[in-house]
């Protein structure tokens, strides 16, 4: 990733903003921790940002700070609904996730239907992978086992999920903050998902 | 969330027990509380050890707490001492005594007087300390309000209004022998007044120097005021 880097100083110039203002935004969870890369330069340390996300990401909180207070503004950028309850019938009917698939998650999973965030990511990262055909039911079986020990994981950092198969035995990966992974060459990548982008799909087909 | 009532759970003298849903928790004596509780309210008088995380309303450890796990509370107030293994996160949070937590601090109001060990961030709206007090990360707040008793040392200090003054004392006889400041490596702020502080980098727009600083750069947008007896390596007009 060779993304174009800012520094904070030039940041506050360059979006007309105070430290107190960034430093709030900050405490409020509006800008990812992950997004403050701490370099030292010939001046002593300084702390840099991707350029094009934390524009995009002040120019969004400045316009919408007028009719949100800072901690809805909050709820919209972290990357799971925290609030949101649905019927399994519902999630269904919305067409978030087949009929069969959501039968076979409330087989294994042994769980109520009552879905908040977290089931309804694991539930749709199943739909997805066992509706394109990439992995098994079994590999369903061990994915979900992952995603279910590490929920508190998921939920707060960026994860993704990844199965591979080498001799025809399969294992499952989940990777928080992820940079990149490199296997032997008789392993096969089946599937590779990220959980970040599947938060976000969802909230669009809920939105 | 259900209606059923809930008990109380009190251990007065030698005791433990499991944790789970109560109304008040009260630990008197030598109490050991084995996992999570979520209650109304939680007070440990006398050496409470909880292994496991507390949800709570109101919170007061007076005696000698130990949790090896977060608090979650609107109000806590720490009066004795208090060693938490992972997070505070507390609406208004009181600590009066001494107090180490593993984790951060996450806060609106933020009192500190005593002696106090942080290991991560410390974040509040607001932040008053008479204290003496480490942080191992970066103290961020929109008012941060320091007057300093003894050595403090923050990795960072980064807020809106940072205050930082060296306690008025009667007895300036002894001021010489103690020699008291604050270390940092950075403090950014819009408006920044310092004392008796060690710093690598102040950034800010109205700086305000104090004496006894040693500074090794300062840059400022606005005005900036220097005392006498203070040390700034370099300053840089931006």
């Amino acid at each position: 990733m060779n993304e174009e880097l800012i520094s904070k100083k030039d940041l506050l110039d360059l979006a007309g903003i105070s430290y107190g203002q960034l430093y709030r935004w900050k405490r409020k969870d509006l800008i990812p921790e992950d997004w403050f890369i701490r370099k030292s330069t010939f001046t002593g340390q300084e702390t840099f940002f991707p350029k094009d996300k934390i524009l995009e990401r002040i120019n969004k909180i400045q316009t919408m700070k007028e009719n949100l207070s800072l901690d809805e503004l909050a709820d919209m950028f972290s990357p799971n609904i925290s609030d949101l309850q649905l019927e399994a019938d519902e999630v269904v009917g919305r067409n978030i996730v087949s009929k069969s698939v959501m039968d076979f998650y409330l087989e294994n999973e042994k769980g109520n239907h009552q879905f908040h965030f977290s089931r309804l990511l694991e539930v749709f990262v199943l739909e997805k992978l066992l509706q394109s055909g990439e992995i098994n039911l079994d590999e369903a079986k061990m994915l979900l086992q992952v995603l279910m020990d590490n929920r508190d994981q998921v939920k707060q950092k960026s994860a993704d999920l990844v199965v591979t198969r080498k001799l025809g035995l399969s294992s499952c990966l989940l990777l928080i903050n992820n940079e990149g992974f490199y296997f032997d060459k008789g392993t096969k990548i089946a599937a590779h998902v990220s959980l970040v982008s599947c938060m976000e799909e969802i909230k669009s087909k809920l939105g | 969330m259900e209606t059923k009532k809930r008990g109380d759970l009190i251990i007065n003298g030698f005791g433990s027990s499991n944790g789970g849903q109560f109304n008040q928790v009260i630990v008197n004596g030598k109490g050991t509380v084995n996992s999570d509780i979520d209650c109304e309210k939680f007070e440990c008088s006398g050496t409470g050890t909880v292994n496991g995380n507390i949800v709570s309303q109101s919170a007061k450890i007076s005696g000698n707490g130990k949790v090896n796990g977060s608090i979650e509370s609107q109000y806590l107030s720490i009066d004795g001492s208090a060693k938490v293994a992972n997070n505070l996160i507390v609406k208004k949070l009181n600590i009066a005594g001494k107090a180490y937590v593993g984790g951060k601090i996450k806060s609106d109001e933020l009192k500190l007087r005593g002696k106090i060990t942080v290991e991560e961030d410390c974040e509040a709206e607001v932040i008053k300390a008479e204290s003496q007090f480490t942080i191992g990360g970066l103290l961020n707040a929109d008012l941060v309000d320091i007057t300093i008793f003894a050595n403090c040392k923050a990795k960072e200090i980064g807020g809106q209004t940072i205050l930082i003054k060296q306690k008025s004392s009667l007895l300036r006889l002894f001021k010489g022998f103690i020699p008291t400041q604050l270390e940092t490596e950075l403090i950014e702020g819009d408006k920044i007044e310092i004392e008796n502080t060690k710093a690598g980098m102040v950034r800010g727009n109205h700086v305000s120097i104090g004496p006894n600083c040693i500074i090794d750069v300062v840059e400022h947008s606005g005005e900036l005021l220097m005392a006498e007896n203070t040390v700034v390596r370099e300053i840089r007009k931006v």
